[in-house]
């Protein structure tokens, strides 16, 4: 499988999130490596302030940096599925339901 | 034929079309700069009063200048921009908090910046402020386009709406004031002082509507749009980068109060959002080093530094640093308080 991190950056807050996938080579060398190199030649100056960065990262491939304001058609599904994708190392015993908190029945 | 990524390059400024109409060639980008460097160099302050009538409600057809006109509208949870427009300048309240939230906050934001500074909206030339919420699903942000102000409802979960901070508000249309002034470059320093700019100016809104003095105030950007499921009060603070949360989830706040601290990094433009915290801070010294209301003398200096045509769009620290000495020396004399406080604030944070 290939791996796919997406990175968050910027927007108000300045938090970063990382989120990641895995897909198939084929899939991979299909469909996204081709939209990554799109993306190489973009580097637009804009008046958006505050405003998402991702950056997208076919491990052992390449990566490239998508604004929000681009992030539209393709991008916005593989956005999608890196952030609905299950983390794929789980923690060891990680409790399906939070633990009860002392006292937090009445 | 297949180019997902827009190129949203080469967007004419406003300013440009408004003032300078005859001037939209790209090639006379550089004559248009310079002829908005001699406009901001006119004094702002006076220029707006002199020309202001003193009840705008009078005079119909000369109150132009002092207009304020607000219109907010809703995107109803899409991401189609503008929205439909669901209040405008004089409509009473709608009843949905974020409508009404983002009308007030404009209106506060414009109220310091034209009563306090004499600036007639952020352009000084009377620009109707536009809004939009309820922006996207879930959406955790909010920000400026060039032209409007947008702002999401949060996830819920982290955040809330994010309108529930005024000085979310001030800061978006702050990024107006700077688009219409230095123009600082969204990138590693002068990136950094753009988004300081924008704290600087959303904690004075906030500060100015609750009356709170530089030592009472809490000097924190986004306070309340956390849901109570965070460890934290705030994105960022003024008083004590670094502080103003550390969570779980978020993690700690990234920012540096001094220089030994800046961070590289090619993220976020290069740490905007995070190295935005060492001007930040020299700010929030000046000002209580002053004492009284941050809005008069502080932010009356940097006020005057945005607006004096010094600060060069790739600005760094140390110029801006610079910059807003010579404000202050220009306002109020060599060797006054306020001069010794702004050096002294630079000083604290490693820039001077
Ligand atoms: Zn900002």
């Amino acid at each position: 499988m290939t791996r796919i991190e997406v990175s968050r950056s910027g927007g108000f807050a300045g938090l970063s999130r990382t989120w990641s996938v895995e897909v198939s080579p084929a899939e991979a060398e299909e469909r996204w490596l081709p939209l990554l190199e799109q993306a190489e030649a973009e580097n637009a100056e804009t008046l958006q302030r505050d405003r998402f960065i991702y950056h997208i990262v076919v491990v052992g491939y390449r990566d490239a940096t998508v604004p929000e304001s681009a992030v539209q058609g393709p991008w916005k599904e593989l956005l999608e599925r890196a952030r609905n994708a299950p983390p794929e190392e789980p923690a060891e015993e990680l409790p399906d339901e939070p633990a009860e908190e002392p006292g937090g029945h009445t | 034929m297949n180019a997902p990524v827009h190129t949203r390059c080469s967007i004419v400024p406003p300013y440009l079309l408004s003032r300078l109409a005859g001037l939209e060639d790209p090639r006379h980008h550089n004559a248009a700069a310079a002829a908005r460097r001699a406009l901001v160099q006119l004094d702002p302050i006076h220029s707006a009063r002199a020309t202001a009538p003193r009840d705008p409600s009078r005079g119909a057809g000369t109150a132009v200048v002092l207009a304020l006109r607000r219109t907010i509208s809703d995107a109803y949870g899409t991401e189609t921009l503008p929205g439909e427009a669901v209040r405008r300048e004089g409509d009473p309240p709608v009843g949905d908090v974020a409508v009404d939230e983002a009308y007030d906050g404009l209106g506060a934001t414009y109220g310091l910046f034209q009563e306090v500074y004499g600036r007639s909206s952020i352009d000084d030339a009377g620009l109707p402020l536009d809004a939009t919420v309820h922006y996207g699903q879930r959406y955790d942000n909010a920000f400026w386009d060039g032209f409007r102000m947008v702002f999401g409802d949060g996830d819920g979960e982290i955040f809330g709406r994010f309108t529930a901070s005024l000085t979310v508000i001030g800061h978006e249309l702050a990024h107006g004031f700077t688009q219409y002034t230095s123009n600082l470059r969204y990138q590693g320093q002068s990136g950094a002082l753009n988004e300081s700019v924008s704290d600087v100016f959303g904690v004075l809104v906030e500060q100015r509507v609750r009356g709170e003095s530089a030592d009472t105030a809490g000097w924190l950007v986004g306070e309340g749009i956390f849901t109570d499921q965070v460890q934290g009060r705030a994105l960022r603070s003024l008083k004590a980068p670094g502080t103003a949360h550390d969570d779980d989830v978020l993690g700690k706040d990234p920012q540096p109060a001094t220089m030994a601290d800046y961070v590289e990094t090619t993220s976020d433009n290069g740490g905007v959002h995070i190295n935005s915290g060492i001007p930040n801070h020299a700010f929030y010294i000046a000002a209580t080093r002053l004492g009284g209301y941050a809005w008069e003398r502080a932010g009356q200096i940097w006020y005057d530094a945005a607006t004096g045509g010094n600060v060069p769009e790739d600005c760094t620290f140390s110029r801006f640093a610079d910059v807003t000495v010579d404000a202050a020396k220009a306002r109020f004399g060599e060797g006054s308080p306020e001069v010794e406080a702004v050096g002294y604030a630079w000083r604290e944070v490693d820039v001077l």
